[in-house]
Parts: structure tokens; sequence; C-alpha cells
């Protein structure tokens, strides 16, 4: 059953309508003067000399995360590029050096002309080693060969960009957490 | 040359003026629409000067780059139109916005040495505003000729209904402006503005008129909201589709002109021209039998002569008025400057400077015209020059052309809020739908147009002002 909504009944004022063209004037001028006046209660930027502040849990640009000794922490388990609707990562495994892990991946790469900013990616990622909070939104190029990110690009950002809270960004080598970190991964600890 | 040709050769100045203001007014609009709608407004284009500092002169800089566009861009002509009128079509609305300044009255009556007599319009005509209509209609072939030339649907279409709808309203601009003609007794615009200068303004005497006259004259200018031209919606651009380049720049410039020129034009007719106040102050003056207060409040008419005899308070409060103008904008570059300030920015530095160096200028000139007006103030006494000829008071030349300068400044004024009315109704009022229009044109606003009509002609013969 479909909902029947009435036209509102205008009144004899609103009817000759000129009343209203003054109402309409009057909050017109308030914005202007509030803007003129009182510039700092704008609520637009000054795009793009001020960015907006995104926040971290913003599907942005991929990242990919950094064990305590500065290797990647995937382990090319394939569970991503899976996942992915937009068949966008291309993901090459080889043998990883560490014992202790057996694969790691001689290539990662992100297409992000293909990339559909889902997540999924990240969901289905069992070692917590690909994020996409680098807030970083808006990407620029002049060709397509630069929109495939690859391995290096995704590990190279820096622990003081983020929040003292994300540990595991810390555990990077330069974070706040490297050094205790790095002496547990030493030890044989590798969770 | 002799002073007469002089005083003829700066009319020709004054007739350029709604060309002028054609930049102003497109940064009017670009600025207001932006703080109408919670934007800060054009920020990009610039000046580079040494020193880091960037001038973007509040985004008059814009105006100049948009120019330059313009100019340089290929001067495109589609295959399917008709090449005379296609180019002979965007040279009409320039041509009549240039010619009709030249009715209208920027000052009152100087009289030379010897009686000579100078109106202050460069042609005065009897006809005056039957003259003015008629140059100001001719605008319409601009969209007709334009929108046929093109040989396009959209542009044909838009064409038609601008066209239908500009000489629509023209019935109903005639007839309201009518009861104030009607009043004055003359159509010539100094007379009407002598008449206001003498009785009261014309949107007092005749209110109905002004806002038929406003409504119209919006219909006229093709501003929203009757800009059905354009409709972006249905029609792309409406008569101008197929126009780029300079030729789609001088269709722009032509409809700006038209607006400051209805501007001036409202202003001469029912803001009262040059006339300071609105109607005769010293009405309000108190007469008891302990003495008479507010007898101070000066007596109408408030022509040249009241302005050159009170010539120094006049410069006086021009001056003051400039200084609180410039004080008041450098408060407001201030709180933009700080408001800038609390961002992290990519170009703070430059930012700041650019402020810092506007708020100096603007302080500096307003300090300087807080000066000029103590001295106005103080220094300026036309009264000990003045002499007596045929019984009438005669004033020397530099204290009638300090009168007119002032008196320019006067309409100016009024030119320039009236331009900012028709920018704060485009970004008010949506647009009406076609048929709305017409309907609003002929059923509502012809016949209160006639009914006015009638009624002043009643009241003018009962009162017996009019002639």
């Amino acid at each position: 059953m479909a909902k029947v909504v009435p036209r509102p009944e205008l009144t004899f004022w609103e009817r000759i309508y000129f009343v209203e063209i003054f109402k309409g004037l009057a909050t017109t001028i308030g914005h202007a003067a509030r803007s003129l006046l009182k510039p700092e209660t704008l609520p637009t930027l000054d795009y793009p000399e001020v960015q907006p502040d995104i926040p971290r849990d913003y599907r942005s640009q991929h990242r990919l995360m950094i064990r305590p000794d500065g290797e990647s922490r995937c382990v090319a388990c394939f569970m991503c590029s899976t996942a992915c609707p937009a068949r966008c990562i291309n993901i090459v495994a080889e043998e990883s050096p560490d014992h202790h892990i057996e694969k790691r991946p001689a290539k990662f790469e992100i297409d992000l002309l293909l990339c559909v900013f889902c997540g999924f990616c990240v969901e289905a990622c069992p070692c917590d080693a690909i994020r996409m909070d680098t807030k970083k939104a808006v990407m620029a190029g002049d060709n397509r060969a630069s929109f495939v990110i690859d391995k290096k690009q995704m590990m190279s950002w820096n622990p003081k960009d983020y929040p003292l809270e994300d540990t595991q960004s810390q555990k990077a080598p330069g974070g706040a957490l490297n050094a205790e970190a790095l002496a547990a991964f030493k030890s044989g600890d590798h969770h | 040359m002799t002073i007469e040709m002089w005083l003829t050769l700066a009319k020709l100045g004054l007739v350029l003026i709604p060309f002028a203001l054609v930049p102003v007014m497109i940064l009017l609009e670009r600025r207001g629409a932006a703080f109408i709608q919670d934007r800060p407004g054009p920020s990009r284009a610039a000046i580079p000067l040494p020193g880091g500092l960037r001038i973007r002169g509040f985004g008059m800089v814009h105006n100049f780059t948009d120019g330059v566009k313009l100019f340089f861009k290929e001067s495109l002509v589609p295959s399917f139109a008709y090449k005379p009128f296609y180019i002979l079509a965007p040279a009409i609305p320039v041509v009549t916005a240039v010619l009709t300044p030249a009715l209208i009255p920027w000052f009152g009556p100087i009289t030379l040495d010897g009686g000579v007599r100078v109106v202050g319009q460069f042609l005065d005509a009897n006809s005056g505003i039957l003259a003015l209509f008629a140059l100001s209609s001719l605008s319409v072939y601009g969209v007709v000729l334009g929108s046929w030339a093109s040989n396009s649907k959209y542009s044909l279409l838009g064409g038609m209904r601008a066209s239908a709808m500009m000489i629509s309203y023209e019935v109903s601009m005639g007839l309201g402006a009518l009861g104030l003609f009607l009043l004055v007794g003359s159509f010539s615009l100094t007379a009407v503005v002598e008449w206001q200068a003498a009785h009261a303004w014309g949107i007092l005497v005749q209110p109905v008129g002004f806002f038929l006259f406003v409504t119209s004259m919006f219909a006229e200018c093709n501003r929203s909201p009757f800009d059905v031209a354009e409709g972006e919606s249905e029609l792309v651009a409406g008569f101008h589709t197929e126009y780029s380049a300079i030729k789609f720049a001088l269709y722009f410039m032509g409809e700006y002109c038209h607006i400051v020129i209805a501007s001036a034009l409202i202003a001469t007719l029912y803001l009262g021209g040059y006339s300071p106040f609105p109607f005769d102050l010293h009405a309000f003056s108190i007469h008891t039998e302990t003495g008479s207060y507010f007898d101070w409040l000066p007596k109408a008419p408030y022509d040249a002569a009241f302005i050159a005899r009170n010539l120094g308070t006049w410069i006086g409060i021009f001056a003051a008025g400039t200084a609180i103008l410039l004080l008041g904008a450098a408060a407001i570059v201030g709180a933009h400057k700080k408001r800038y300030a609390s961002f992290k920015a990519s170009d703070q530095k430059a930012r700041a400077k650019e402020y810092g160096f506007f708020i100096a200028v603007f302080a500096i000139i307003g300090l300087l015209a807080i000066v000029g007006a103590v001295g106005a103030f103080t220094q300026i006494d036309p009264a000990s020059e003045a002499t007596r000829v045929d019984g009438v008071v005669r004033y020397p030349l530099w204290v009638q052309l300090a009168t007119a300068a002032i008196q320019v400044g006067i309409v100016l004024a009024k030119t320039l809020f009236f331009c900012w009315v028709f920018v704060w109704v485009r970004w008010t009022v949506p647009r009406m739908r076609y048929d709305q229009i017409m309907a609003l044109g002929w059923k509502v606003l012809l016949n209160v147009a006639l009914v006015n009509l009638l009624v002043t002609a009643i009241v003018a013969k009962l009162v017996g002002v009019g002639k």
C-alpha cells in the first residue's frame, strides 16, 4: 500500500509569493554576512591548500605492514587476492629465507585503477599484513602505470604518522615499540 | 578649449562607467554567490610579486585571466551557422549597453559663467526615458538574432523563450514607470531627479510602481528568477549554446553591462538619483512655545545648490564614509587572515603576507580619508565665494565641479547597491517555469500596473501634484 504524501496547503501569503521572497532574501543575506564577518564559522575548506581531516578508518590507499626486522608481514597466502572482487591484487610468492616462515611475496602489486576500495583484502588477511588506513584518498598520476603500486611503495610509510595506540605500526623500524619488539622477534616469538 | 567642451568630454567618460563596472560586477557575483553559499569564493589566480607576495585581489585576478583566456581562445564558427548574423549578434547587446548610459543623469545641472547650463547626462533628450527604453529593448535583437543564426534547436528555443519573455515584461515595465512620469510631468530624466529632490523619492510615492519596474527589469536583464533563456537543465545554455571565445564574452559583458544600467536606471527613477535624502527631513522639526527642536534638519529640495551650500559637510561625509568602509574592510580581511592562520595550510606564509599587505593598504588609505574628512569639515566653506547673479546664488566653478563629483558618488553608491540586489536575488529565488513567468507577466503584473496607473492618476488629480 503506497503511502500518499499530501501536498502542503499554502496559505494566502505564501501563495502571493511576495512575502516569501523577502524571507528568502533575509536568509541569504544572513549567510552572506556570516561568511563575510565571521569567516571562522565557514564549513568550507580552502582545498587543496588545506586538506580535510580524514578519519583513520576511512578506506584509503593500501599499505603493507612491516615486521620489527623491516620485512613485510605478508606470507603470500593469496587470501587477499582471492577475496578481491576487482581482481586488482597481483602476488608472486617465493620461498622465505626465514625458516619460521614458509613464503614471502616476491612481487605484491595493486592496480589502484581497478581497486574498488571495498576493504575485503584487509578483512581476509590472516596476518594483519595489509591495511587501508593511509588517509591517502586523492591519487593523481599522468599515466596508468603510475597507479600500479608495488611492494616497496606500500611498505614505505613512516610509523611516526600513525598513533601510538596502533601498536602493530609502532613495532616497525622507526616506531616507538620497535626496540622491544625486535628483541622479542629475535628471541623467536614471531607473534 | 572651453570649459563646456571639457565638461562634455568628462561626461563621455561617465558614459563608460557601466562598462568599467563589469569586472566589479563579475567579482560581486562570484564572491556574493560564494558568501551566500557559505564558501570562501575564488582564490586561485594570483599575480606573483617578488618577496613571496601573491596578490589575488579578492578574486579580481580571475577576471583578467578569464579575459585573457576568452580573447586568445579559437573563435569557432559552426559550419551550420548563418555567418553574417552569427558574428553580428553578440555585438548588439554591447553596443546598446554602451549607448544607454548617455541618457542617465550622473550629476545635477551646472551653470557656467554667462548662464550656460550643462546638464549631467550626455544627451538630455526631451524623450529621455522613452529613448532609453527603446535603446535597452534593442538588446533583445542580440538574443533573437544570435539564437536564430546559430541554427541549433537549443539556441532557437532559448532565444524564442527569452524574446517572448522580454517583450511581455516590457509592457508592465513601461506601465509601471508611467505612474512616476505622471507625477513628474516630464519624460526628461533630469526633470525626474529634480522632482524627487524637491519632493520625495520615487520608491516612496510609487512603491507599487517600484516593485513592478524592478521585477520587469529582472526579466529584461534575463536574470534569475526569469533566466529561462539559459535554462541549463533543459536548454544547455540557451541562446549562446553555439558561442565561444570572445563572442561569448561579448554576450557575457553585455549582460552584466545591462545589469549595471538597469541598476543606474532604478537608482535614477526610484532612489532619487543624485538626491541624498529620501524626503523633506525638515518636516520633522517641532515648533513649540519654548522653542523649536530638530530645526537644523535640512530643507528640501536636495539639489545641486543644497550640496554646494554645504560642500564641506558633504565632502567630509564622503571621506568619512570611505574611511569607515576601508577600515571595515581591513577588519574583515583581518578576520579572514586569522581564520586562515588557524589551518595547517601549505601556502600559510604567502596568504599571511597577502592579507597583511591588504590590511596595511586599507588602513593607510582609511586613516588618510579620516584626515581628509576632518579637513573638509573644518576648512571648506563655499558660502564666502558665492556671488549673486539676477537674485540667484551662483558658486564658483570648482564648487560646482566638486558638487558634481559628490553627486556622481551618490548615484554610483545607489547603483552599486542595486547591482548587489541583482546578485542577491539571483542566489535566493529559484528559476520560475516558463508558463509561470508568462502568467505572472500578463495576468498579474500587467493588471497591477494598470490599476496602479489609474489610482496614481486619480490621486494626482485630487491632490493636484501632477500636471
